[in-house]
């Protein structure tokens, strides 16, 4: 359907012989899903149904009715090792629900973007936090969380792989002890940490940084100075970064994090409490260090941006625009206008605010 | 209606090809059904309601709303309805929110949401409870079947669902707008789920829902139009996240929501026509996600829909929220 990123070709005309192996392959393919659908019709979950749906699901992994099918064979199967043991063992459920597992990965390796084989996955270790031991649950779990971060090493944007993730992370908080789900916020603020440094234009990795700074200093109950130290840290790291300036992920963090000075949004971020005064010489500090970058970078357009957004900042925290500053503001503008021309009407509604 | 993509023919692709070929997409789209000699037609089954409901709307905005037959329409669309009440993508496949969707918004363009209530069916009621019963009471948010995947997309799909339907009261709007609120990050715009990173195409389903709710008020639009607004780079096209490829589909995602917030102004239109109208295949019709790429129905409808909503001229008008027709939600609107 949606074919995204594949280039136009000029089709060939068939022959008569490749025509006949297309309508066999596609009599195979119906046959197949008549199969599977008669048997899940007449409740037949044997292991024969599970094979066919393998097969149709290794032929097309988007059929999502059929993940469905899946899931309601797994749970006849679970059910049938249940009644069927004499003593209470769980040692079938977790081959069954590992070998799952296995079946799923070379799909998740073709096709990282479908939605329904992420669906199908975290269902099916849901049910194993759900019917196995504490101690099994968590391993599959944990095997679960090496295997995300090999998936977005492999594409460090993938949007399911990220969202995954922070499933998978938040659920293992929940299996372990307190202490080792409060060291997990740390590891992962390492791992975003480590993300961004092999690629700065990375956002989702930022973005995961900013959630995850919130989180650490909530989960520590960390003091307004500690929050200050982290705002320094965060600050100090993001000016390193703006040495590309011209990377507007690194920029969209830059904004995040001066919305800890911001009256409206403050009580959002990482240092809510910040004082008025506070707030002034961070954000006098800010425009300064930006000024700095805007050197031999005169036709970098976020710098301006920055620098305007932050003069703005000072005026919603004095509660007006001084002279000086508005002069400023419109003489960066003007440079804006130059270097932007997409977005014109834009900066033309925002001078009329002045 | 075949999702394949393709056929789609070399050249035309680096040409500035600024004319838009309505007679040849119209052509494209009517033939779809007609390739069930290829397997793809075949694997994209699980997608065939929402095919129906790209090609049909795309027909419209290119003002040929009759280039497929009514009745099977109608018939097909039926013949998709399961006992719970809701759709799937085809006739045997299970119910599921995604399609749900598909079916009302067809049923409401050709003006035959009555059929429902023949045959026994349960009527629009009983469609409105299946969505309903997909809402997370709760938190507000909505699932997408019993099996419980959770995204800002299905809450959007409920609501353009059920206000189509006048239905609204079935669901906790409160509850759901709560929802969207905790899905908006400090840039203005919305994630996939609380706490997720920002996407265009979450932006189009939170700004619709709470248009529908009529909830806009809460949306800070300076800094959610800046978002947007920088969604366009330097070839035209509208990217869905920052520092990714320009796609054709977002000129629909990205460009809707600026207008659901009146920013459309923001950005250059005339530029992003551009880019899309590169993005067609002036020979095979239909349109690609990028220059030179395989068409198929999907890029087709959206980008055609981009299009429509920078006023391109030959197309009608689209509707920002519900990605129908103007006429279409006009005339539902005024009878209720």
């Amino acid at each position: 359907m949606a074919s995204h990123g594949v280039r136009r070709f000029k089709p060939v005309e068939k022959t008569p012989e490749e025509r006949q192996q297309e309508l066999q392959k596609i009599e195979d393919y119906r046959s197949l899903e008549r199969q599977v659908s008669e048997k899940v019709a007449n409740h037949d979950y044997a292991t024969d149904t599970l094979k066919k749906i393998s097969d149709l699901l290794n032929r097309n992994p988007e059929y999502y009715t059929i993940w469905n099918y899946r899931r309601q064979a797994m749970r006849h199967q679970f059910s049938e090792i249940k009644d069927g043991a004499e003593k209470v063992t769980t040692q079938p459920i977790l081959e069954l629900i590992k070998n799952d597992l296995i079946f799923l990965i070379p799909l998740l390796r073709s096709f990282p973007k479908c939605y329904w084989i992420w669906n199908y996955r975290l269902w099916l270790l849901d049910e194993a936090r759900q019917l196995l031991p504490l101690t099994d649950a968590l391993q599959l779990w944990q095997e679960e969380f090496a295997l995300v971060g090999k998936m977005l090493t492999l594409d460090g944007r993938n949007f399911h792989g990220w969202g995954y993730r922070r499933l998978v992370v938040e659920t293992l908080k929940r299996l372990q002890s307190p202490e080792d789900a409060m060291g997990m916020t740390q590891k992962e603020f390492e791992y975003a940490k480590k993300m961004i440094g092999a690629n700065l234009s990375n956002f989702s990795a930022w973005h995961y940084r900013t959630k995850l700074i919130q989180r650490l200093l909530d989960e520590q109950a960390a003091t307004d100075n500690e929050r200050r130290a982290m705002l320094d840290d965060e600050l100090s790291l993001i000016h390193q970064a703006l040495i590309d300036p011209y990377d507007q992920s690194v920029w969209f963090y830059h904004q995040n994090l001066l919305c800890v000075f911001d009256p409206d949004t403050a009580r959002r971020t990482m240092a809510p409490n910040l004082t008025t005064s506070e707030r002034l010489q961070y954000l006098r500090q800010e425009i300064e260090n930006i000024q700095e970058i805007l050197d031999g970078a005169e036709d970098c357009k976020y710098i301006y941006q920055a620098l305007i957004e932050t003069t703005v900042l000072v005026s919603k925290v004095t509660g007006s625009l001084s002279p000086e500053d508005r002069d400023q503001i419109l003489s960066w503008l003007s440079e804006l206008k130059q270097l932007d021309p997409l977005r014109q009407q834009r900066w033309a509604d925002f001078e009329r605010t002045l | 209606m075949a999702l394949v993509s393709g056929p789609g023919r070399a050249g035309g692709s680096t040409s500035l090809d600024q004319e838009l070929h309505i007679l040849k997409h119209v052509a494209y789209i009517k033939n779809l059904d007609t390739r069930k000699d290829e397997l793809e037609y075949w694997l994209t089954e699980h997608l065939r309601l929402n095919g129906v409901y790209w090609g049909m709307t795309a027909l419209h905005l290119l003002g040929h709303p009759d280039a497929l037959p009514r009745d099977e329409t109608i018939d097909f669309v039926l013949s998709c309805q399961r006992d719970n009440g809701g759709f799937g993508a085809a006739p045997g496949h299970d119910a599921h929110m995604l399609y749900t969707v598909s079916a009302v918004q067809i049923l409401v363009m050709i003006d035959a949401v009555d059929e429902l209530e023949k045959q026994g069916r349960g009527g629009k009621q009983k469609v409105g409870s299946f969505i309903a019963s997909l809402q997370n009471r709760e938190d507000g948010s909505f699932m997408g079947d019993q099996w419980g995947e959770t995204d800002t997309r299905f809450l959007y799909g409920a609501f353009n669902a059920l206000s189509l339907l006048g239905l609204m009261d079935l669901v906790d709007v409160p509850k759901a707008v709560a929802y969207i609120q905790s899905c908006e990050n400090l840039d203005g715009a919305y994630g996939l789920f609380p706490g997720a990173e920002s996407h265009s195409g979450q932006v189009f389903t939170c700004l619709g829902a709470l248009s529908i709710a009529g909830r806009l008020d809460l949306v800070n639009i300076d800094r959610i139009g800046a978002w947007l607004s920088e969604r366009q780079i330097d070839k035209g096209g509208f990217n869905g996240r920052p520092e990714k490829l320009p796609d054709s589909c977002y000129t629909w995602w990205v460009g809707s929501s600026l207008a659901m917030i009146d920013r459309l102004q923001w950005i250059d239109g005339k530029k992003l026509a551009g880019f899309v109208l590169q993005c067609q295949d002036s020979e095979g019709g239909g349109l690609a996600d990028r220059p030179g790429n395989m068409v198929d129905v999907y890029h087709t409808h959206f980008g055609l829909a981009g299009l429509s909503l920078l006023g391109v001229e030959g197309l009608q008008e689209i509707d920002p929220v519900y990605c129908l027709p103007k006429s279409v939600i006009t005339r539902v609107f005024a009878k209720s």
